[in-house]
């Protein structure tokens, strides 16, 4: 079932922990929200460009500043994929690159839905 | 307080700088390690830092040693940011010069309490260079007109006449002493008197320009140093100077005193390596000709004596 492998709302981004980060500050938080959208989609373009190139040195980068971006947001789900890309991009493991991409894909998609749903 | 921020991730950036300036701080956001360390190494720059470790161009711990082999006379706070699996490089990271880490995504309650431990550093900093300079001041200066000292301003002057003397340069030296201040101790007190040497020791030091030294070389007697002053202006430049101490009378505890001040003149330039004490003596023997003269003028002395 589709349903089982959509993360649930809480493991996709952290509300209360994303406040507190943020002070309560809810323009702070459109701003931010809004640079990621921005920034998120050519990140992720860059990084299945380097999955399909096997370029594990861009792999490793754009995973580490999309697991960064994921992290500001307590997006739990989304940063533990792109760290995995990561990790697999440093130690040059080739097996498994194109699963954890879906994995990160499908990520990304849940996000960005619960986004919009946070923009309003 | 200026603070700088180095994150070549944006979103990153808009957060820290958003709290930061919520916080009170002048925020300098930048993308990169180059800019990072270009921005800390100028002298007005800031004095505090949260740099990402994994920058473009140069990294934070790159920026930590660049920042401590370029900027060493001012004290720079530098906090490193680093992801979680990083922490076992938090020790390359304080080694590379980092003064302390945080974990990211940064808490910004623990940021900006880390900030003011910072502040703390450098405010301790502040005052301990404070400290040295009050004491480097009186060591070198007169405690009671703040000029130069006899010893700091005779080594000032061994140093100007080989200076000169290597550049084939021009200096003029002048013995200043007080007419009949003996007097004003005598008839007015002591604390009269020092205020008479305090307000001669500011006309002093406004007659002359930054880079001449004036010094307090004996009780109410004056040493000046003219650099690039040649012997064609030596006596004009020292009229102007014993003009200046009397032109107004002094204000003190007891209502106004005129003083007057006896001046030897030596235009130094082209005497060669002569000991001090001979360059010294020639200009004591003009102020004694001009205290022999009557008093309160100005006498040359005659360097073809020291020949």
């Amino acid at each position: 079932m589709a349903g089982k492998d959509v993360p649930s709302v809480q493991v996709i981004l952290d509300i209360p922990e994303l406040l507190a980060r943020v002070e309560n500050d809810r323009e702070l938080l459109r701003e931010l929200l809004e640079i990621f959208k921005q920034e998120c989609p050519s990140l992720l373009r860059v990084l299945e460009e380097a999955v399909a190139r096997q370029d594990m040195k861009s792999i490793e980068k754009t995973g580490h500043t999309l697991k960064g971006m994921f992290a500001t947001l307590s997006a739990s789900g989304a940063f533990s994929a792109a760290s995995t890309l990561e990790h697999m991009g440093r130690h040059e493991e080739k097996a498994g690159l194109g699963e954890a991409l879906i994995v990160l894909q499908s990520q990304v998609a849940a996000l960005l839905g619960e986004l919009d749903t946070c923009l309003g | 307080v200026k603070i700088l921020i180095a994150d070549d991730e944006p979103m990153a950036r808009h957060l820290l700088q958003n709290i930061l300036e919520n916080a009170g701080y002048d925020v300098i956001a930048v993308d990169n390690g180059r800019l990072a360390a270009e921005h800390l190494c100028r002298p007005d720059g800031p004095r505090l830092a949260l740099l990402d470790w994994v920058m473009p161009a140069l990294d934070g711990p790159g920026v930590c040693r660049y920042v401590r082999k370029h900027r060493k006379h001012v004290y720079v706070h530098m906090v490193l940011l680093t992801s979680r699996e990083s922490k076992q490089d938090v020790v390359a990271g304080l080694a590379s010069g980092a003064d302390d880490y945080l974990i990211k995504p940064v808490d910004p309650g623990e940021l900006k309490a880390r900030l003011l431990t910072g502040l703390r550093i450098l405010q301790l900093e502040d005052n301990l260079v404070e400290a040295r300079e009050n004491m480097r001041f009186k060591a070198t200066h007169d405690p009671l007109t703040s000029l130069l000292n006899r010893g700091v301003i005779m080594d000032l002057l061994s140093r100007e006449l080989v200076r000169t003397h290597r550049e084939k340069g021009s200096i003029t030296i002048l013995l200043g002493d007080l007419d009949h201040f003996k007097k004003v101790n005598d008839s007015h007190g002591h604390v009269v008197g020092d205020e008479v040497l305090r307000e001669v020791a500011r006309r002093l030091l406004s007659s002359v320009r930054s880079y001449d030294l004036v010094g307090r070389y004996g009780g109410e007697e004056f040493l000046v140093v003219l650099n690039n002053c040649n012997a064609s202006n030596a006596f004009a430049r020292a009229e102007e100077i014993r003009y200046a101490v009397a032109r107004h009378p002094v204000e003190t505890a007891r209502g106004q005193l005129w003083v007057t001040m006896s001046l030897g003149v030596l235009p130094a330039g082209n005497l060669g390596p002569l000991p001090l004490e001979d360059i010294l003596h020639e200009v004591d023997v003009a102020l004694y000709a001009a205290k022999e003269s009557g008093r309160n003028c100005t006498k040359l002395a005659a360097p073809k004596c020291l020949v």
